[in-house]
């Protein structure tokens, strides 16, 4: 993933991780593993955890924790109520951008196409 | 600010014990987790946007990142994997994470306040 997919993800990166943990709850090395089947290849396990880091804090997530064989205990999260808010509010913005983005970029071909 | 984690060494009982406690999980990390988890917690420390005025938040964020850092040890998840590609981004994003008050947050109160008032006297 380049730079300028880095920079894009930025903005949606905790709207695409309570989606998947709308599918079903998950440990966080689950939700880097499942980012990376859908297609997010390179993003780094600190960034995932700093994001569920903050999305805890804002409440948006349940997280319980899960004694494990070795080392620290493993936090289960689990989206609660106001993270599916988040979420509702999420896909709406997400389709704004996407519809407006995208038309502006069919603007500027047809143009281009008219000026050859 | 350098100045809150002297704090966290010399202030309560209980800073100081969850501090010391933290050291020596940092200090237990086989390598190469040790030198990376030394290599941020530098960094955390002379970086002055770090959580400022609440030493619980502090401490809160130390323990998860030893968490952090114990959990890649145990599953051998390498260093890269953990960081990505950019250490600072990483740094500055794991520390942003745990939004307590900052010292900049004043500032950043008193220059919106500033332009506020400057707007308000346009409208007069």
């Amino acid at each position: 993933m380049g730079k300028q997919t880095t920079e894009m993800l930025k903005g949606t990166l905790e709207g695409i991780v309570l989606a998947i943990l709308a599918v079903s709850p998950a440990y966080g090395y689950e939700i880097t593993a499942r980012l990376r089947d859908e297609g997010f290849s390179d993003i780094a396990e600190g960034t995932v955890y700093a994001l569920l880091v903050r999305i805890e804090q804002r409440g948006l997530v349940d997280v319980e924790k899960v004694p494990s064989e070795k080392g620290p205990p493993r936090k289960v999260y689990t989206i609660n109520a106001q993270g599916g808010a988040y979420l509702e509010e999420f896909w709406r913005t997400w389709s704004f951008l996407a519809e407006r983005i995208e038309q502006l970029h069919q603007r500027i071909e047809r143009t281009n196409e008219e000026g050859e | 600010m350098a100045a809150k984690w002297y704090e966290l060494i010399t202030g309560s009982l209980d800073d100081k014990k969850a501090y010391r406690q933290y050291k020596a999980r940092i200090a237990a990390l086989p390598e190469p987790y040790g030198t990376a988890a030394k290599a941020f917690e530098r960094y955390f420390m002379y970086n002055g946007g770090i959580t400022d005025g609440d030493s619980a938040v502090m401490i809160t964020m130390l323990h998860d990142f030893a968490d952090l850092w114990e959990r890649a040890a145990v599953d051998q998840t390498p260093v890269e994997d953990i960081v990505g590609d950019d250490p600072v981004e990483f740094a500055e994003a794991f520390a942003a994470a745990y939004a307590g008050k900052r010292w900049i947050d004043k500032e950043r109160n008193r220059l919106t306040e500033t332009i506020q008032n400057l707007e308000r006297k346009e409208e007069r």
